[in-house]
This record gives structure tokens, C-alpha cells and sequence, in this order.
């Protein structure tokens, strides 16, 4: 069994800090967000000028900040629960309703995302999908793969969470 | 069949939520568990999944939604960098002497941080924190200090600009949409999350006012409630007005500049939330760092030099035949955003350096992840609800119900409150909403009016004991000497203030409506 639990822990380890990696970098997508829509607005209202480009760019950081983030969340345990019972429940209890909700939601869900978002990311890729105006940013494609990379990080960050709700079950002796 | 179904998938979902897997997961992942079955059972098209992905998509380039990171942004760096601090110290000082002075203070600050946040957890906790040990080491009754904390603390949901708003605008606005279609509109009316902001004005004012009136009369009638600091207390004294307008003034002429610029219709909330955001940065530079005054000094300088320019002078360069004086003016325009752009970027090289500006934006990222995964989450969770023919369900329930308009207004209303023991706001806005709103529109009523009534309402429900989240959050952080039950008797008389308010609105419309009548037309 100790075998078994040190195996866990390494995934664990090591999915954490790809996830935390990605949650770090690309939260700096928030300052540049920020930095990009206020000189925007500086362009547009002082000298009345648009970029489409610009103003696609601030889609683009929008969109990473959460797709890509949302598994760092996770990590932090920055995703809202309905804490009435779990605020009060022992270490054991949470782990046992991590592991459900990993094994019955988050897997499920990911795995939908996954399958139906292949599809419309390849087609996406096949054309090499630009933006809808001429002058925007040629990279729709880029885009539309934030889906994938959203899919699978919380995928992973499954795997972590499913393997501390393990190692605290077999701790208790409870998970045999 | 179908029907059995659709209400299986709401009751499960319910139970589901009370274990306390993320949110966002427990929604979406019922809801497949669901349409798994379903499609065993021929009631439920497993196609209807395919349109997930476009929605995903569709969410992730919305141009309103864009707004909430930034909102989120400009909160999190006011709190951060003790700005907010500040304010409630300043204030208190300033209130502290009249009696159910700190109260008041308490009140006002929550109203004006109130625009920067919106989220329930992070106001109540900072104003605990910071000026519930200072109410009960001045006496204060601690039922009246707990009542008031959680009560402010929940204003930054109706005072605009909210992100919940700013979700509810959106929300709202394909509901109604929805809604004049079925009606045969071709060419639907719009509401915009500008509408929502000036609708929620004047209720959020009533009910700051109402909440000040509260206090006022307990400091009259039971004096012993709420002190004033005594007089003696030199360590508190307000030395002049200077340090007090120099701690107040910046703060709120930000809060006021964004909010004006958003009702006034000059910019859209996502663009007036990137000044704001900026701003707060340029606040917590001058905050955190004293060497860093100059580089800020300069950045506001400009800013304002260059919104007196360009309010008097044409700046486009691209435009036809520029005079030699509109050249000159064009070229100190450039100069000025030069400037405004050196004295941002050193304040937020200092915010860097101070370790501040890495902490913002990761919490920036985790708020805003969290709302956008419910928004992924909520939206598998409709798609298997509508495919179930849940939507129908509801629809027919609310238009038979007895007391057409009214009787359906007041059931939603009663259902909306329940759900907010236990859901967030935003779990409610992109659940629940999108399910109930467009029946109601269907049936006459005014969106703008309908969403500030479910504002109204879901902050009462927040304050409700014993299952309120305003709650929670301060029993989290109040000292063991104040009992549950304090907290719980403490924000009775707001929950009736709320109700007050809650009756008002809903007879009389119009101080919802009558501001973005008058600004939009």
C-alpha cells in the first residue's frame, strides 16, 4: 500500500505543478488585460482611433485568464462549493465527496468537453480559422483551443484531487 | 416521462449541491448524468450536447463579460493595498465622535467599496476584520456592530457598478430578447447592463439611507448600543480636514469617475472598468510606496489633462485639414499619453516590487475563473434542462399560476430567496434567470425592474438567518465573544429594512425605472 500511496503522491506533486506553472504565468494575462483595454480606451476616446486587432487581442487575454486558469483555481480550491455541510465535515468526509464529485462531474464533464471539442477545434485548425474581420487577429484556431486546454487541465487536476481524497481515505483505512 | 425527468434532474441537482463539490461541476456533471439516462430512456436527443461548444465559445468572446475580470481587478487591488483600510479608519474617525457614529461609517464605506466588489464574501470579510474589533472595543452592542457589517456588506450587490450586475445585464438581456421573439417582436427592444447600473442606483441609495436612519435612531434611543468615541481619546482626533480629504477624496473620485462615465453613457462598463482598474493600481502605488507619489502624480496629471484636451479640441489625426493650433494640440495629446503611460507603468513596476501587484492579479484569475467555469457549468446544465422539456415545465407553471403577473412575480421572487441559502448569486443569475426571466417578460414584465427586484431580493436572502452567506463569512472571522445568536438578532431589523424595500420597489416601479428612463431614453 505504501507503494501505492507514493505513486499517488507523485502524480499529485507533479500535476499540481504544471497546474500551478500555467495559473502563475497566465495570470499575468489579467495585468496585460488590463494594460491592453485601458490604452484602448485611451486611443479610442483622445484620438478616436479603433484597432480590431486591439480590441481582439483583449478577447484573446480575457479568454486565457479563465480557460487556462480555471484548473489553478481549482488547485487553490478557488471554485465556489455549496458549503453547508462540507464547511463542518472532518478531513475523511471531504475526501470522500472529492473523490465522488471528481469521479461522477468533473471526469464526466471534462471527457464530454473533450470529445465534442475535438471536432469543432480540428475543424477549426483544418482551415486555420481567422477572425471574421480582415484586419483582426488570424487566429481564431489558437482560440478555440483554449476549449481543449481548459478540458484537459481540469482533467488532470482531477487526477490530483481524486489521488489526496485517496491517500486521506487509505490513511483512515477506509478506501479498502 | 420527459417531464419526470426534468424534475428528477432539478431535485438531484439540489441534493447533489448540498455535498459541496465545486459548484460549477456538480451542475454540469448531474446534468450528463441525466441526459446519459435520458438518452437511454429515448427522452432526452444526446446531439443537443453539440451545441455546449459554441456556447463555450460564445462566452468566451463576449464583449460585456469582459468587464468582470477588470471590476474584479480594480476590488481586489483596492482591498489588497489597504486602501480600503483607510477609508473605514479615516471615516471612523470622522463619524467616530457622533454616537452610532462607527456604524455609520461602516455603512458608507461598504456603499462606496461596494462599487468596486460585489462580491458577498470578500466586503464582509474585510469590514469585519477591520472595524468589528474597533466597534466592540468602543461598546458597541455587538448584535448592533454585527447587523451592520453584514448589512454594508452586502450593499455591493446593488450599488452599481456590481459585477453581479454586470452577469445580470447580461443575462437578462438575451432573456428578453427570448421573450418579445416568442411575443412576434422581430426587432427586439435591448436592455443593457447600463440600464441595470442607473436602475440600481437610487434602490441601493434608499437602502443606505434606510440603514443610516436604523442607526441613527438606536444611537438616540438605546445610546448604549453605539458610543461615540470619547472626546479624550486623543489618539483619534481628526487633526484638520486636509488628512481626511487626502485619504477620502482619491477613492471616491475614482469610484465616482467610473460609475459617472458609465451612466453618463460616455464608456461601456468593460471600458470605464479598465480606468478603474488602472486607477486602483495608481491608488495603492501612492498607498504602498512613498517614492513611487511622483511617477503617480504624474500618471493622474496627464490623465486629467488629457481628458480637458481632447473635451475641447478634436484630436484625431485622421481626420481632414487640421489647423496648425489642432496639430500642436495633437502633438501635446501624444506627449501627455507618453507621460500617462511612464508614470502607469513605474507605479506598477513599485506594485510589482512590493509583491503586491502578483498577488492581485492571481486572485483576479481565481474569481474570474470561478465565475466563467459556473457560466460553463450552468450553461450543460440548461441545455439538459431545456432538452428535457424543463423549460416548458416552468413556462406553463408561472402563467398558470393564480394573480397572472403578480402572483408569478411573487412565486419566483419566494423561490429565488430559498435558493439563496444555499447559491451564490451568480449560480442564481445563470441558472435559475435563464429559466424563470423570460416567462415573466413574456408576461409584461419590465426586465430592468425584474432584475433589480431579484438584486433586492437575493441580498436579503444573503442577510437571512440562519442560512445567509453574509452570515457565514462573519461568524468566520468574529472573535468567540460574539455569540451566533448575536449575529443572528443583530441583522434581524435589517432583514425587515430589506423587505421594507424589497415591498417599495415592487409597488412602486418607478424608482427603479425613472433614472435610466431619464439618461436612456
Amino acid at each position: 500500500m505504501a507503494q501505492d500511496n507514493q505513486a499517488l503522491d507523485t502524480a499529485r506533486v507533479f500535476i499540481d505543478r504544471i497546474n500551478a506553472g500555467i495559473g502563475r504565468t497566465v495570470a499575468w494575462a489579467a495585468m496585460a488585460l488590463v494594460a491592453v483595454q485601458f490604452v484602448a480606451v485611451v486611443l479610442r476616446y483622445v484620438f478616436g482611433i479603433g484597432w480590431i486587432w486591439v480590441e481582439e487581442s483583449i478577447v484573446y487575454l480575457h479568454a486565457s485568464v479563465f480557460m487556462a486558469g480555471a484548473a489553478y483555481t481549482l488547485l487553490q480550491d478557488g471554485h465556489v462549493r455549496v458549503d453547508i455541510f462540507y464547511r463542518d465535515a472532518d478531513e475523511i468526509g471531504r475526501a470522500r465527496v472529492d473523490l465522488f464529485g471528481t469521479i461522477f462531474f468533473l471526469w464526466p464533464v471534462s471527457a464530454l468537453i473533450l470529445i465534442k471539442g475535438w471536432p469543432y477545434v480540428a475543424g477549426s485548425w483544418a482551415i486555420l480559422e481567422g477572425s471574421p474581420e480582415t484586419s483582426g487577429i488570424p487566429a481564431v484556431f489558437v482560440l478555440k483551443s483554449l476549449i481543449l486546454v481548459f478540458a484537459a487541465t481540469m482533467m488532470l487536476q482531477g487526477i490530483s484531487m481524486a489521488a489526496s481524497a485517496l491517500m486521506v481515505l487509505r490513511k483512515a483505512g477506509m478506501a479498502r | 416521462m420527459m417531464e419526470l425527468f426534468a424534475l428528477g434532474l432539478f431535485a438531484a441537482t439540489c441534493g447533489f449541491l448540498l455535498l459541496g463539490y465545486p459548484v460549477a461541476y456538480t451542475l454540469a456533471g448531474t446534468a450528463l448524468v441525466f441526459a446519459v439516462i435520458g438518452n437511454l430512456f429515448g427522452v432526452f436527443d444526446f446531439a443537443l450536447l453539440g451545441a455546449l461548444i459554441p456556447q463555450i465559445f460564445g462566452r468566451m468572446t463576449n464583449p460585456v463579460l469582459i468587464a468582470v475580470p477588470l471590476f474584479v481587478f480594480m476590488g481586489v487591488m483596492l482591498e489588497r493595498s489597504e486602501v480600503a483600510e483607510d477609508l473605514l479608519e479615516t471615516m471612523g474617525r470622522l463619524f467616530g465622535r457622533l454616537p452610532g457614529g462607527l456604524g455609520i461609517a461602516v455603512t458608507v464605506v461598504g456603499a462606496l467599496l461596494a462599487a468596486s466588489t460585489g462580491i458577498v464574501g470578500a466586503t464582509v470579510v474585510t469590514m469585519g476584520l477591520l472595524s468589528l474589533p474597533v466597534m466592540l472595543k468602543r461598546g458597541y452592542d455587538p448584535k448592533l456592530a454585527s447587523g451592520a457589517i453584514c448589512a454594508a456588506g452586502t450593499l455591493g450587490q446593488i450599488i452599481p457598478p456590481s459585477i453581479v450586475l454586470v452577469l445580470l445585464g447580461e443575462v437578462l438581456s438575451s432573456s428578453y430578447q427570448q421573450a418579445q421573439l416568442k411575443r412576434g417582436i422581430f426587432s427586439p427592444e435591448t436592455v443593457s447592463v447600463g440600464d441595470l447600473f442607473a436602475g440600481a442606483l437610487l434602490p441601493g441609495l434608499l437602502l443606505v439611507g434606510l440603514y443610516l436612519a436604523y442607526q441613527v435612531f438606536m444611537a438616540w434611543w438605546r445610546p448604549a448600543s453605539s458610543p461615540a468615541i470619547a472626546a479624550d481619546d486623543g489618539a483619534d482626533a481628526v487633526r484638520g480636514l486636509m488628512p481626511v480629504a487626502r485619504v477620502l477624496l482619491p477613492p471616491v473620485a475614482l469610484i465616482v469617475a467610473v460609475l459617472g462615465s458609465i451612466l453618463g453613457g460616455i464608456a461601456t462598463p468593460t471600458e470605464a472598468a479598465a480606468v478603474g482598474a488602472v486607477g486602483a493600481g495608481l491608488l495603492a502605488a501612492r498607498r504602498l510606496d512613498p517614492s513611487a507619489r511622483p511617477a503617480v502624480r504624474v500618471a493622474v496629471l496627464s490623465m486629467v489633462a488629457l481628458i480637458v484636451l481632447t473635451s475641447f479640441v478634436d484630436l484625431r489625426p485622421g481626420r481632414q485639414d487640421i489647423s496648425l493650433i489642432g496639430k500642436i494640440c495633437i502633438g501635446v495629446a501624444v506627449v501627455l499619453s507618453l507621460s500617462l503611460t511612464w508614470g502607469t507603468v513605474v507605479s506598477f513596476v513599485r506594485l510589482g516590487r512590493a509583491a503586491i501587484l502578483g498577488d492581485v492579479v492571481r486572485a483576479t484569475l481565481s474569481v474570474t475563473s470561478m465565475v466563467f467555469v459556473i457560466l460553463i457549468g450552468a450553461a450543460l446544465f440548461a441545455l439538459v434542462f431545456r432538452g428535457l422539456g424543463g423549460d416548458d415545465i416552468v413556462h406553463r407553471f408561472l402563467h398558470g399560476l393564480p394573480g397572472g403577473v403578480i402572483g408569478a412575480t411573487i412565486v419566483v421572487m419566494a423561490v429565488m430567496f430559498v435558493l439563496g441559502f444555499f447559491l451564490d448569486f451568480i449560480e442564481i443569475i445563470y441558472v435559475v434567470v435563464p429559466i424563470v426571466a423570460p416567462p415573466l417578460l413574456l408576461l409584461g414584465v419590465d426586465p430592468v425592474w425584474l432584475g433589480i427586484l431579484i438584486a433586492v431580493n437575493l441580498q436579503t436572502s444573503f442577510l437571512t438567518p440562519p442560512f445567509g452567506f453574509a452570515l457565514f463569512y462573519l461568524r468566520g472571522i468574529a472573535p468567540p465573544e460574539v455569540r451566533t445568536q448575536d449575529i443572528y438578532r443583530g441583522v434581524a431589523p435589517f432583514v425587515v429594512i430589506q423587505l421594507v424595500a424589497l415591498v417599495v420597489l415592487a409597488l412602486v416601479p418607478g424608482l427603479a425605472l425613472w433614472l435610466p428612463k431619464l439618461l436612456y431614453g
